[in-house]
């Protein structure tokens, strides 16, 4: 059984030793999710959630798009600040800009993730999480009796925290689960650089969201319209630089926005990586475990990773909370969070990883004639699941990329 | 040391390792703090301290991963 740690804070200087049960390091939908849910789960545990950044939401490096089912698993989006937009259409451009609506309901929502990851992270504190901003983990050390002693600095200078559970949620950069030992790295064709716009003064249909793929538009990956309210985007892309010439992310974004949007006014400019890989081998280790994109668990077909997020913070949360109660946090007891991913949604990861690198070896020509073959079905049967069908008998060359994704 | 494992070795089994004759650095008004290249580092030479983008000189094998990645472009190679 689990015994109250003693709430020791030793002042040596201006060094401050802190003990708690478990140490969330990141603030973002897996980190508030995780602190949240672990506190819900041990209510008697010390739960600690460090944010960077002096606000948690900020700044935004997110297409900002959520499924509707996946987020609602989590919250009510109906009527929510943190809701931005409902999306109920995708609209689909060929490298010709060939448009295809697709008809489908209750599709997703474009998100406010400010207020988001604020309201998820208030949630957190109050089920009695502490919420630390301002607090960078600046490096982590295993003690002889398990614990993780964390290096923590901020604008009060540095401190120590002691802690039986660490939960990695540190995005993309993935400290934590390289100092705790785990393989963070990834393979540069695995790694989308993205660059976005927020985009005001442009004609689109509010209601939908545009994909655009091509080789010379966002190669390896692809651009998005996602919008904000009528009038107003987040207007981005994402490229795997390996198969591009030699300019960056924001350059290709500057030309497609000049040519599918001129009149429209580029303000605030966002940039960042998205891991479209297979989540990484191992998830845990002695007394850490990592999730969401520390882990590489976003879809590597949509690039999609906040829901993910959400999901593997809330089994981490969970399992940490009952390691420390069993008093049991060793790798094998903490083997069971990806267990639990893998099987949630690990899995099927492997099989869209394959279904993305057989879809790599598909050429303009064949995005611009499925266009059509998808047009040709009437506008209110067009769902995805019929353009796949009909696609399948139209252009075999999909038969082994579909194959792909069952073997 | 051993040939690089990419196969672009230009070290020889033969002979001791030449210095890397050039490392990545970065240009801290353009960098904006992604993250982006840190998981492609192979040696895990780049990090953030208090937010600004660190690449550890002695690390950093000029292998060049880094440098078409950044969105911004903020990554250049220079003689070491």
């Amino acid at each position: 059984m689990h015994s109250p740690l003693p709430r020791r804070r030793a002042h040596d200087g201006r060094r401050v030793t802190h003990d708690t049960d478990v140490l969330v390091i990141g603030a973002g939908p897996a980190g508030a999710v995780a602190a949240w849910e672990a506190k819900r789960a041990a209510p008697e545990l010390e739960v600690v959630l460090l944010e960077r950044d002096p606000r948690v939401g900020t700044p935004v490096r997110c297409a900002e798009g959520v499924g509707d089912a996946g987020v609602r698993e989590f919250a009510d989006p109906d009527g929510a600040a943190w809701a931005a937009r409902k999306i109920t259409r995708v609209v689909f451009i060929a490298p010709d800009d060939t448009e295809v609506k697709v008809a489908e309901r209750d599709v997703g929502w474009i998100l406010d993730r400010t207020r988001f990851d604020a309201f998820l992270a208030d949630r957190a504190v109050a089920v009695g999480a502490e919420l630390r901003v301002s607090t960078e983990a600046a490096g982590m050390t295993c003690e002889p009796d398990g614990r993780w002693r964390v290096r923590l600095r901020g604008a009060g200078g540095e401190a120590t925290c002691r802690a039986r559970v660490v939960i990695g949620t540190d995005g993309v950069e993935a400290m934590v689960g390289r100092w705790a030992g785990l393989e963070t790295r990834v393979p540069a064709r695995d790694m989308e650089s993205c660059a976005q716009y927020l985009v005001e003064g442009i004609d689109f249909d509010p209601d939908a969201i545009y994909l655009q793929f091509g080789a010379g538009i966002a190669p390896g990956g692809y651009a998005w319209l996602f919008p904000k309210s009528p009038g107003v985007a987040n207007v981005g892309l994402g490229l795997v630089a390996l198969k591009a010439d030699a300019r960056n992310a924001r350059q290709y974004l500057d030309a497609w926005i000049a040519r599918r949007y001129p009149g429209g006014a580029k303000t605030a400019c966002t940039v960042g990586g998205v891991i479209v890989h297979t989540t990484i081998r191992q998830t845990y280790t002695d007394g850490v475990v990592v999730a969401g994109d520390a882990a590489h668990m976003i879809n590597p077909l949509s690039g999609g990773g906040i829901v993910n997020a959400m999901k593997a913070g809330r089994l981490a949360g969970c399992v940490a909370a009952a390691a420390v109660r069993a008093g049991d946090t060793s790798a094998s007891r903490l083997s069971a969070y990806h267990a639990e991913w893998m099987a949630l949604l690990g899995d099927d990861h492997l099989k869209y990883y394959r279904l993305k690198r057989a879809l790599e070896d598909l050429d303009d020509q064949f995005f611009n004639s499925l266009a059509r073959t998808a047009n040709a079905i009437p506008s209110g049967k067009r769902t995805l699941g019929r353009i796949f069908a009909h696609a399948l008998v139209r252009h075999p060359q999909l038969i082994p990329v579909a194959a792909r994704f069952f073997i | 040391m051993l040939d690089a494992p990419d196969g672009g070795g230009y070290r020889s089994r033969m002979r001791p390792a030449p210095a890397f004759p050039e490392i990545a650095v970065v240009d801290l008004q353009v960098c904006d703090r992604c993250g982006l290249c840190l998981p492609l580092c192979p040696p895990e030479a780049i990090h953030l301290d208090l937010t600004d983008l660190v690449v550890d000189r002695t690390a950093c094998t000029g292998c060049r991963k880094c440098i078409a990645p950044c969105p911004v472009g903020a990554l250049t190679m220079v003689a070491a």
